[in-house]
C-alpha cells in the first residue's frame, strides 16, 4: 500500500465531515489565560493566572501555567491545557538530555528554537502559545512563541486571552532597568488587569523571577479571589437516603494460612 | 424566482403575514390595547393576530437558522421537545393522561409543566412538540369556541373545534410551527378524540398517543384497552401507560397528570408522581392494584432470601 | 463562465441580530413572598461590557421581572412590559394582577414567533389571593410551577429565612466555576400583604424598600458584592 510522505490526515478529514454532519467533536480544556513575561535589570519575570476553563466552566481554579524546563528557563503557556502541559515536559525532557550531552547550561535560544520547530511540524494542530524566559551565559531573553511556530524576542510580552489587558499595563508602566521589587510590582499588576478585565482568565496570581544567580517560582504571590463563607451548611443529614431493606454481611473470613518458606526476597 | 413571487403574492403564508403587519404597522402599539386590557390577543374581531416578521428574504429559513437543534446543537433559541401524551375513548368518556418534564437538549427545564391545556370545561387539548405553539393556539381556539357557543347558542362539537385549529396551523404551514395535540371533549355524538398537528394531519380516533414516549405508552395501551372499561380501569390503564413511558423515555417523566371526560364535562382525577408510582404505586386511588408498578414486581425474586442462598 | 453567474446570483448573508450577554437569574416563591435575584454582570465573549447592568425589574408593588439572554432584546421587552402595564393603569386605575402580566408577557413574547425576542423571562411576585408565586417563560411562552396537587409529591414551601441565604449561596456558587457570573447580586423580595416574613427582613445588611403603592404588598431589594475575576 502507498503511504505518503508526511503526516497522516485522513482522520482530519473524516473528522471535519462528521463535524459537517451534526457531531460535535470533543472539547480539550483550553486555559483561556493571561500570560506575561517582562525583562527587568537582572533578568526576567514570569506571570501567570491560575484559572482553567472549559468554555464557560472553570474547570480549575488554582491550576500551574508556569512550567519549568530548566532551572533557568521556565515557560508560561496558554492554549490547549493538554498541549502546552506536553510540549513544555517533553522539551525540558529534550533540554536536560542536551545539557547531558553538552556537559554545558543549555541557552534559551536552544529552547526556543526546540519549541517552534516542533510547533511548525504540526502546523497549528499543537495548539501551544507560550511565552519562554530565561537567563543563561547570553544573559537574560523572553520570548513568544506561537502555535503555528513564529517566535518574538521583546522586552515584555504578554499572551492569551487577557494579553490585551495585561499589555496595557506593560505598555503604560514598563521602563528599561528597572529593579526586581518594581518589576514584580508590574507584573502583578499586568495579571490582576486580566484577572479581572477578562472573564477567561481569573482565581490567583503565580510569578517566577529568574536571574542569573538564583530561580524563585512565586506560587501564588497574590490571592485576591478568594472564596466567601457560605451562608449555609450544606452537609446532607444523616438518614437521607432511604433505604428498601438492611442486610448485614460479616466480611471476616476465617482463612488458614501455611507459611512455606522465608519471607526474605529470593536475590540468588 | 420561486422567491420573488412568494414575496409579492398574497396568497403564501408569508406574504399574508406581511400583509397583516402592512395592515397594523401604523397603529401597531396605539391600537386598542391602548385604550383597554385586552391583553395582546387585541380585539378578536381583527382575525387572526399579527406577527412580527424579520425583514430577509426567507423568514422561515431565519427562525430555522436560529431554532433548529437538530442541525446545530450550539445555536441560541432552543424550543421544547420530548413528551409523551396520551388520550383514548371508551364507553365512559375519554381518558387523558401526560407527563409533565420539558427538555430543551438534554437538559430537563421544567418537571412541573401542564400539558393538558384546559380549553373550556368540556374540551381539553394535550401538548407535544413546541409548547408555545400549543399553549397559544389552543388559548386561542379557546376564545374561538367561547365565540361560537355566543353566535350559535350551542356548544361547539369536537369535530368543528379541531378543524379550526388544523386550518389554522395549515395556513402557517411552512412556517416552522411544532406541535402534535389531541383534541378530546364531548359533544352531541358523545366522546371524542381527535389528533392535530402542525403538518396540517387531522384524525379522528378512539386511542392515541404522541411524543417522543408514545411508543412506550401504547405499548401499555394497546395490551390493556378495551371500549367496555369501567371508569377506574380506564383511568388506571392512562396512568399505568405514562408511567411505562416516564419510566423508559429519558425526554419523558416526573409526574403524570389524569383528567376524565364524561357528559357533563371534565374533571381532574389526579397527579402522580412517576417515581413514585415504581416504587410505592399511585396511591390509594380507584384502579390501582396496590403496591409499585415496577420495583417490587422486578425484583420479586431477588428480594426474597430463599431464592438468593439457594 | 462561472463569474458570470455568481455575480448575476444574489449571495444570501445570514441575519444575525442576536448575542448571548450572559448572567444567571433566579426566583423563589415562598408561601406568602416571592424572591427573584439575578447578578449584575454583562459580559460578550471574553470581554465585561459593564459590571452593573441590572437584570432583575420592578414592574407594580406585585410583580418583579427577570430576564436574561440578548440584553438589548431583554432592555427592550422590559420598556414594552412596562408601557403595556402604565397603558392599563390609565385605563382601570389599578396595577395589573401577576396572572394577567404572565399572559401579557406570553401574547406578547408569541406576537414575536417567526423574530423572537432572544430573552428568557422570570416573573415573580403575589397573586391576587396573597400567595407567592413565580412563573418561567422561554422565548415564546410561560410555564407556571404547578400548585401542589392533593396527595402532592412537591416540596413545601421554605420560609423566606432559608431562602435568602440559599440565593445567595447560588449565587457566590455560581461566581465560583461560571466566568460570566460574577460583579454584582441584586435581589427582589415581594412581600404579600400582612406577611410575616417581614420580622426576617428587619435584619439584614443594606436593605431599601421600593414600594410605590398603599395596597398591601411591599417590594424590596438587597445589594451584594460577588467577586470580580
Amino acid at each position: 500500500m502507498y503511504k505518503p510522505a508526511g503526516f497522516d490526515f485522513s482522520n482530519e478529514l473524516r473528522n471535519n465531515f462528521l463535524v459537517e454532519k451534526g457531531l460535535p467533536l470533543p472539547k480539550a480544556t483550553s486555559t483561556g489565560t493571561t500570560i506575561v513575561g517582562c525583562l527587568f535589570k537582572d533578568g526576567i519575570v514570569l506571570g501567570a493566572d491560575t484559572r482553567a476553563t472549559e468554555g464557560p466552566i472553570v474547570a480549575d481554579k488554582n491550576c500551574e501555567k508556569i512550567h519549568y524546563i530548566t532551572e533557568s528557563i521556565r515557560c508560561c503557556g496558554a492554549g490547549t491545557a493538554a498541549d502546552t502541559e506536553f510540549t513544555t515536559a517533553l522539551i525540558s525532557s529534550n533540554m536536560e538530555m542536551h545539557a547531558l550531552q553538552t556537559g554545558r547550561k543549555p541557552r534559551v535560544a536552544t529552547a526556543m528554537t526546540m519549541l517552534k520547530q516542533m510547533l511548525f511540524r504540526y502546523q497549528g494542530h499543537v495548539g501551544a502559545a507560550l511565552v519562554l524566559g530565561g537567563v543563561d551565559s547570553t544573559g537574560p531573553h523572553l520570548f513568544t512563541i506561537h502555535p503555528h511556530g513564529s517566535t518574538d524576542k521583546l522586552p515584555y510580552v504578554t499572551m492569551g486571552s487577557g494579553s490585551l489587558a495585561a499589555m496595557a499595563v506593560f505598555e503604560s508602566g514598563w521602563v528599561p532597568n528597572m529593579e526586581r521589587d518594581q518589576a514584580l510590582i508590574l507584573v502583578k499588576a499586568a495579571i490582576a488587569a486580566g484577572i479581572f478585565n477578562d472573564l477567561g482568565s481569573g482565581s490567583n496570581i503565580d510569578a517566577c523571577i529568574i536571574t542569573a544567580s538564583s530561580t524563585e517560582m512565586l506560587r501564588n504571590v497574590e490571592m485576591p479571589n478568594q472564596r466567601v463563607q457560605k451562608e449555609r451548611n450544606y452537609k446532607f443529614r444523616r438518614g437521607t437516603t432511604a433505604w428498601k431493606k438492611e442486610d448485614i454481611r460479616s466480611l471476616i473470613v476465617d482463612e488458614q494460612v501455611t507459611q512455606v518458606g522465608g519471607d526474605e526476597m529470593d536475590t540468588s | 424566482m420561486n422567491s420573488f413571487v412568494e414575496r409579492y403574492s398574497a396568497t403564501s403564508a408569508v406574504g399574508q403575514l406581511r400583509k397583516a403587519q402592512r395592515l397594523t404597522e401604523e397603529e401597531e402599539e396605539f391600537s386598542d390595547a391602548a385604550w383597554g386590557s385586552q391583553a395582546g390577543f387585541g380585539n378578536i374581531m381583527n382575525g387572526p393576530p399579527s406577527f412580527t416578521v424579520p425583514n430577509v428574504r426567507d423568514p422561515a429559513a431565519f427562525l430555522r437558522l436560529h431554532t433548529d437543534d437538530h442541525a446545530d446543537p450550539n445555536c441560541r433559541i432552543k424550543i421544547q421537545h420530548g413528551t409523551t401524551t396520551l388520550a383514548f375513548r371508551f364507553q365512559g368518556g375519554v381518558i387523558v393522561a401526560v407527563d409533565s418534564r420539558a427538555t430543551a437538549g438534554s437538559y430537563i427545564a421544567s418537571g412541573t409543566v401542564k400539558k393538558v391545556i384546559e380549553i373550556n370545561p368540556y374540551l381539553l387539548g394535550t401538548m407535544a412538540g413546541g409548547a408555545a405553539d400549543c399553549q397559544y393556539w389552543e388559548t386561542y381556539l379557546g376564545m374561538h369556541c367561547r365565540l361560537h357557543e355566543l353566535r350559535n347558542r350551542e356548544r361547539i362539537s369536537v369535530s368543528a373545534a379541531s378543524k379550526y385549529l388544523s386550518n389554522l396551523v395549515y395556513s402557517y404551514k411552512g412556517m416552522g410551527l411544532s406541535m402534535g395535540t389531541m383534541i378530546c371533549g364531548w359533544d352531541k355524538t358523545g366522546p371524542a378524540v381527535f389528533y392535530v398537528d402542525s403538518d396540517g394531519t387531522r384524525l379522528k380516533g378512539d386511542l392515541f398517543s404522541v411524543g417522543s414516549g408514545s411508543t412506550l405508552a401504547y405499548g401499555v395501551l394497546d395490551q390493556g384497552y378495551r371500549w367496555d372499561l369501567t371508569d377506574e380501569e380506564a383511568q388506571e390503564l392512562g396512568r399505568r401507560s405514562i408511567y411505562a413511558a416516564g419510566h423508559r423515555d429519558a425526554f419523558s417523566g416526573n409526574t403524570c397528570n389524569l383528567y376524565h371526560i364524561k357528559q357533563d364535562g371534565w374533571t381532574f382525577i389526579g397527579n402522580y408522581d412517576i417515581a413514585k408510582m415504581h416504587y410505592d404505586g399511585p396511591g390509594d386511588v380507584p384502579g390501582a392494584p396496590g403496591g409499585g408498578y415496577g420495583y417490587d414486581v422486578r425484583l420479586a425474586a431477588a428480594n426474597s432470601t430463599e431464592v438468593a442462598a439457594a | 463562465m462561472p463569474a458570470m453567474v455568481s455575480a448575476a446570483q444574489p449571495v444570501q448573508r445570514s441575519f444575525n441580530p442576536y448575542t448571548e450577554n450572559g448572567g444567571t437569574i433566579l426566583a423563589i416563591a415562598g408561601a406568602d413572598f416571592s424572591v427573584i435575584a439575578g447578578d449584575t454582570r454583562q459580559s460578550e465573549g471574553y470581554s465585561i461590557q459593564t459590571r452593573y447592568a441590572p437584570k432583575v425589574f420592578r414592574l407594580t408593588d406585585k410583580a418583579v421581572l427577570a430576564v436574561n439572554g440578548f440584553a438589548a432584546d431583554g432592555n427592550m421587552f422590559v420598556k414594552k412590559v412596562r408601557q403595556r402595564l402604565e397603558w392599563y393603569r390609565h385605563a382601570h386605575a389599578k396595577d395589573m394582577p401577576i396572572r394577567a402580566i404572565a399572559r401579557l408577557i406570553q401574547t406578547m413574547l408569541y406576537a414575536r414567533r417567526f423574530f423572537p425576542f432572544y430573552v428568557y423571562n422570570i416573573l415573580g411576585g403575589i397573586e391576587e389571593d396573597g400567595t407567592g408565586a413565580v412563573y418561567s417563560f422561554d422565548l415564546l411562552i410561560y410555564f407556571k410551577n404547578q400548585t401542589p396537587a392533593p396527595g402532592t409529591a412537591f416540596p413545601k414551601h421554605l420560609p423566606l429565612s432559608t431562602v435568602l441565604p440559599l440565593v445567595i449561596d447560588s449565587f457566590t456558587s455560581a461566581t465560583e466555576r461560571h466566568i460570566e457570573v460574577g460583579d454584582g447580586l441584586e435581589i427582589y423580595i415581594v412581600l404579600s400583604k400582612g406577611s410575616t416574613a417581614l420580622q426576617s427582613l428587619q435584619t439584614i445588611r443594606g436593605i431599601q424598600e421600593l414600594t410605590a403603592t398603599n395596597d398591601g404588598e411591599r417590594v424590596f431589594v438587597i445589594r451584594r458584592e460577588l467577586k470580580k475575576d
